[in-house]
């Protein structure tokens, strides 16, 4: 029993002898080693993961991770450049899985920073719809490097409190007095670029830009900067300012940002403005050299099972590519996305190549979209 | 003799980890400066380009970062002075305690300071709030948050006790009866801070500027949580090591940013030297 003096403090000496503290301590160390061996009988693969904010969860639906005892150790990205310069940068060797826009595999399999797929590993690849298993940007040589699993364009989001009823059908509304200081950007410069070469060029592929193009471009990016209240360095940050009332609109955006602003308790909306945008359609990529290689293959089948693409398409608002996942969305979720009209949707979102990895027929390269960019940022 | 080389010996550890984890980077990235990026891979070459763009492209930025470390320093150290004075001077026995709250603020996380101020200064945040129950203004002021601001009021808060600490320990050198013997002699209060309190804090007051001035040069944190559209030099760097893998020009925009600071702090440093007693 412990006693307690009359000052309160618990007398240890009273109820614990030399003896009584060896057996402490002997069933202690035994208690620590049991704890060892149970917590190695236990052990979980951790897969280092570059994506991002929101995509781990898609990998997580369901109890796959449990049963295989894989964990996700996310990195979150606020552009897809910071892929490439990730695995660069002592990457090689310790990240498992990347999740790259489409345009970038090619650059990587060049870079001989990805692994290809093995096919056989991922049954579920069969599932996927033809239009994106096809997609020129994953094989290269003939051999698979990327598994598509979600795709989506970049809305315009808007805070319906603000709109009301009327719908913002054009993206030139953020030039307008009304909007001045009540909208933000995120800082995705290809994204960025890619919107206002549709907005202020004639370019007939926004991609694909002369140095006039691109500088009007990036003219048209300061200009609407002026206006601009915030520019984000990620999405997270983009949808904390609309939760927060901060802004009511936003020039470019990602669908899942509506759930990001949900779950902070404010309701908004997006939409895809009648000048069009563009579209992506992103990618697990398994780096060269992962250090767990079969894991890392079965994950890529778990995100394309129809659980973890039902909840990528139901909760996330994505677009999915599995069929069998399609079928299986409640009609809310499959209505968001014209999947049974992809022609539909390239109406209003485009699949543009990668900008030209170097110069070509006038053509500016993707070196000097960043450069430019930076003009942008410092403005 | 032989007990000098044993002393050498024993400094060898500290010179080594002084070699390792800084001498050896500093010179590192000075090399790398003049080298070339070309399709994610670092080619070693000798030229001055990435100089040339670091100093050409960002004049706005380095004028905005400046403008706000200067800033932010000099309120850190008026206030630091303020403050420490009186915990010196008359605080009395209530100063180890008013000594001990700025200690305290330390405690508290970085990024949760930044994020409460998220929270004071937002369009629906306490002061806002605050300035409309008032009747002060009938709209919320945007220009309270994502802007200069609001970076240099969150960065004060955080920077504050760095400044009062090294005046407070440069003042409590200063003996009461220096001051009372000069307010006999008819000296005013001015003239007593003049004259008495500055020379004899110089050094606090100098090393409270030149920590408070580098952080602020140094950070890219505050910017992107509060400062909305700005951006600060640190900001331009941070993507040169991540987003675009263009390590060399960020080095050469480091190397530009430090030459920068370090004439700042010389600058103020020789302008304190300056402020001699009558």
């Amino acid at each position: 029993m412990n006693t307690k003096n009359e000052t309160g403090l618990i007398r240890m000496r009273s109820f614990v002898s030399r003896r009584d503290m060896m057996k402490t301590m002997a069933l202690g160390t035994a208690g620590l080693a049991l704890t060892g061996t149970v917590a190695r009988a236990q052990s979980t693969t951790s897969i280092n993961m570059v994506c991002w904010q929101g995509y781990d969860d898609a990998f997580k639906a369901g109890s796959f991770m449990a049963d295989n005892g894989y964990e996700i150790n996310p990195t979150y990205i606020g552009s897809n450049d910071e892929i490439l310069t990730k695995i660069t940068a002592g990457g090689r060797g310790s990240i498992d899985i990347v999740t790259p826009y489409m345009g970038y595999v090619p650059l990587m399999v060049a870079a001989d920073m990805l692994e290809p797929i093995d096919e056989t590993s991922v049954p579920n690849l069969a599932n996927v719809l033809p239009v994106f298993r096809n997609d020129p940007n994953i094989v290269v040589d003939g051999k698979l490097y990327a598994a598509p699993f979600t795709w989506g364009a970049a809305p315009m989001l808007y805070d319906p409190e603000f709109f009301g009823s009327t719908v913002p059908s054009s993206w030139r509304i953020l030039e307008t007095p009304e909007l001045e200081g009540k909208f933000g950007f995120s800082d995705d410069p290809i994204g960025n670029i890619t919107i206002a070469a549709i907005l202020a060029t004639d370019a007939t592929v926004a991609t694909e830009l002369t140095e006039a193009q691109l500088k009007d471009a990036i003219d048209y990016l300061i200009m609407l900067k002026g206006k601009a209240r915030l520019v984000a360095t990620s999405w997270g940050e983009l949808a904390d300012a609309m939760a927060r009332g901060e802004i009511v609109a936003t020039f470019s955006g990602w669908e899942t940002m509506k759930k990001f602003v949900a779950d902070k308790g404010k309701n908004v909306e997006f939409t895809y403005p009648e000048e069009g945008t563009f579209a992506w359609l992103d990618n697990v990529c398994i780096v060269k050299g992962a250090p767990n290689l079969e894991a890392d293959l079965k994950m890529a089948n778990h995100v394309l099972s129809v659980e973890s693409q039902r909840m990528v398409g139901e909760e996330m608002l994505q677009g999915i590519v599995s069929q069998k996942a399609i079928d299986a969305l409640s009609p809310s979720a499959a209505a968001l996305y014209p999947y049974e009209d992809m022609t539909a949707f390239g109406r209003s979102a485009t699949f543009f190549p990668f900008p030209p990895l170097e110069e070509r027929d006038g053509l500016v390269s993707i070196g000097r979209w960043n450069e430019e960019y930076e003009r942008f940022k410092s403005a | 003799m032989d007990r000098n080389w044993k002393q050498h010996l024993l400094m060898l550890p500290a010179f080594a980890v002084f070699v390792v984890f800084f001498v050896a980077p500093f010179i590192y990235f000075f090399v790398l400066s003049f080298w070339r990026v070309k399709l994610y891979k670092i080619s070693p070459d000798f030229s001055f380009v990435n100089y040339g763009k670091a100093i050409e492209r960002y004049v706005p930025i380095y004028q905005l970062t400046f403008s706000v470390a200067f800033a932010v320093a000099i309120t850190c150290v008026v206030l630091g002075i303020i403050y420490a004075g009186v915990v010196r001077f008359k605080a009395g026995r209530w100063a180890t305690l008013l000594t001990f709250i700025p200690l305290m603020t330390l405690f508290g996380g970085y990024l949760v300071k930044i994020y409460a101020w998220k929270t004071i200064l937002g369009i629906n945040g306490i002061l806002n709030g605050a300035l409309i129950r008032l009747g002060l203004t009938g709209e919320p002021l945007t220009a309270l948050f994502y802007s200069p601001f609001a970076v240099a009021i969150t960065l004060v808060y955080f920077l504050l006790p760095f400044a009062i600490l090294p005046i407070y320990a440069s003042m409590r050198s200063i003996e009461d009866i220096e001051l009372d013997a000069a307010r006999d002699l008819g000296a005013s209060p001015w003239r007593r801070f003049s004259d008495i309190i500055v020379p004899r804090c110089r050094p606090g007051i100098v090393s409270a500027f030149i920590i408070c001035f580098l952080l602020t040069v140094g950070d890219y944190v505050t910017p992107i949580l509060v400062g909305g559209k700005i951006s600060m030099i640190g900001n331009m760097i941070t993507p040169q090591f991540g987003q675009k893998f263009d390590w060399p020009l960020g080095a050469a925009m480091s190397f530009v940013t430090l030459t920068l600071s370090v004439g700042f702090v010389v600058a103020f440093s020789l302008a304190m030297r300056l402020w001699r007693p009558r």
